[in-house]
């Protein structure tokens, strides 16, 4: 161990946590121009985080144009408030903070609309799901196991919205955003055991309606 | 441990969130419980079977798409007095500050900034044509060698205009002063500020000059990229409120529709739902025969069968019978 590296990590982790405080310290630069009022700031803040926020609000709504509804209202939420953030917390634990509150929020009106723009509507209001029908041209393609995994996808998603909001929004968090525990209580304003008992209704609750719907 | 809270624990442990003694006391219990193996296998099992409902990346157009609505509604917000600005930064330098003493001079000091300011602002009242600047200017002089400016900042396009026997396209655009330039169409520049004339411009006979310049370029193949211009005229033919419009989208992106899934799919959604009968005719003609495709024919089906215009039922049915590799 040496003073440059008094905990003793190897020369890559080192090097990865040296790079980490340095894009730490330009996003505070960032931040604190965009509080100042620079749009500038403001907009490479949002370059930087528009693909998880529509990532995670088209997972979670599965329409673009409820997705891109969220993504509007969480950016302009963050420009108008920006002035209260107090780096307590990581920008990002902030703006997630922001657009998994309005995705509650949402999923509590039950506003969802499937406009995926995989699957059009027809006059007659049957849907038309292009995805299904396209074949993969690549070479180890095979469709039957292309439908098998869509049906299956089918019915996890299905599964999903039968939880609560809350429920559905950690295992999201967890399972397919890959967040701990901790920054997930953070962004919903809880503890992490309390997060922690969540996903583990969750989960049990997801198991039980699969088990039912298999034995079907 | 109990089975209990050995459930709860495997649920932990799957996600990695298992703290490393009480990971050791999870091994220990699962080694004599045969049940509670069982139950961390089927956990595993689930956790494999929800990765089925995959996390898809957002397409370039919805990213697009989400930006510029995004600056239009940042570009409508009033701007911040200074009063606001100085607010801001108090409240800013104090949270650097002890909590209580930092709230009370907050107090104080946001109370007489606001009102101090905002008495000077009654006394001393800002011009209008100092703090908006007019967008309506004409008569500016071209500028040729002038750089562009961000295009962040640019209004509106006030008109387009291909000089005639010319690859020369004159650009009127507002910034907070209009102004104009002239450059090659093949210049990057020139064709950003054409994608923006095809999405931002009030008027539609701008929408359309700008669209059917693009269309051209993407017709003789000349740099016609998925995440440029074809994206531009993807969106044109899906939300533009002019047939006009939306027509020359169409004519720009037929030599694509064969090799490009989503250009497809842009013109099997006209085919269904475009308002306008012209376009979904012309739309069902640009169908190439595309090689297992079934979504091709599920479309022409449908619309052969349930379309209101009778002359696109028989165009599309005309389509079916006549190209057998749709079938």
């Amino acid at each position: 161990m040496d003073e440059a590296n008094p905990k003793g990590l190897s020369q890559n982790d080192a090097t990865l946590q040296q790079e980490r405080l340095q894009r730490r310290a330009l996003e505070a630069d960032l931040i604190r121009e965009a509080q100042a009022g620079s749009r500038e700031a403001f907009g490479a803040l949002v370059r930087q985080y528009e693909r998880q926020v529509l990532r995670l609000a088209l997972h979670l709504t599965g329409s673009e144009s409820d997705a891109e509804d969220i993504y509007q209202e969480a950016f302009l939420k963050a420009f108008r408030y920006i002035g209260n953030f107090r780096f307590e917390c990581s920008f990002y634990t902030w703006i997630y903070r922001i657009v998994t509150n309005l995705c509650l929020d949402q999923m509590r009106r039950r506003k969802t609309r499937r406009e995926d723009r995989a699957v059009i509507v027809d006059r007659d209001g049957g849907e038309i799901d292009l995805l299904a029908s396209v074949s993969d041209s690549r070479a180890y393609s095979n469709p039957a196991r292309e439908l098998d995994r869509k049906l299956m996808g089918d019915k996890i998603r299905d599964a999903i919205a039968k939880l609560t909001p809350r429920e559905r929004m950690v295992f999201e968090l967890k399972h397919y955003q890959g967040l701990r525990l901790r920054v997930i209580g953070e962004m919903l304003n809880t503890t992490e055991e309390t997060a922690k008992n969540t996903l583990f209704r969750a989960t049990k609750k997801l198991r039980a309606q699969l088990a039912e719907l298999h034995g079907a | 441990m109990n089975c209990e809270l050995a459930h709860k624990q495997i649920v932990t442990a799957a996600y990695e969130e298992l703290a490393g003694e009480l990971a050791s006391e999870l091994e220990g219990h699962l080694e004599s419980c045969a049940e509670c193996r069982q139950e961390r296998e089927q956990l595993l099992a689930f956790k494999a079977f929800a990765d089925a409902y995959p996390v898809a990346d957002p397409s370039p157009n919805l990213v697009a798409r989400a930006r510029l609505r995004l600056d239009e509604a940042l570009d409508a917000l009033p701007p911040s007095r200074w009063y606001n600005r100085l607010g801001r930064q108090l409240w800013t330098g104090f949270t650097l500050l002890r909590p209580t003493p930092a709230a009370a001079l907050l107090v104080l000091g946001a109370t007489f900034g606001v009102l101090g300011g905002y008495r000077y602002a009654l006394l001393h009242p800002v011009h209008a044509a100092a703090a908006v600047q007019s967008v309506a200017h004409t008569g500016v002089k071209a500028q040729p060698a002038a750089p562009l400016p961000d295009l962040a900042n640019v209004a509106g396009i006030s008109s387009v205009v291909r000089q005639s026997n010319s690859d020369i396209v004159d650009v009127r655009y507002n910034q907070l002063v209009p102004h104009q330039v002239q450059g090659s169409i093949s210049d990057p520049s020139i064709r950003q500020l054409l994608t923006l004339a095809s999405e931002k411009a009030s008027s539609p006979g701008v929408r359309g000059d700008s669209v059917a310049l693009l269309a051209a370029e993407c017709r003789a193949g000349h740099g016609c990229q998925p995440s440029g211009i074809r994206e531009a005229l993807m969106v044109a033919l899906r939300y533009d409120h002019s047939a006009r419009v939306r027509q020359k989208a169409l004519e720009g992106l037929e030599p694509y529709i064969g090799d490009d899934m989503r250009v497809r799919d842009a013109v099997l959604e006209a085919i269904m739902n475009d308002r306008d009968s012209s376009i979904r005719a012309s739309a069902i003609n640009l169908l190439e025969p595309v090689e297992a495709d079934s979504s091709v024919r599920q479309v022409l089906y449908s619309v052969s069968n349930s379309d209101m215009n009778p002359q696109i039922r028989y165009v599309s049915r005309q389509v079916l019978g006549r190209v057998p590799e749709i079938q």
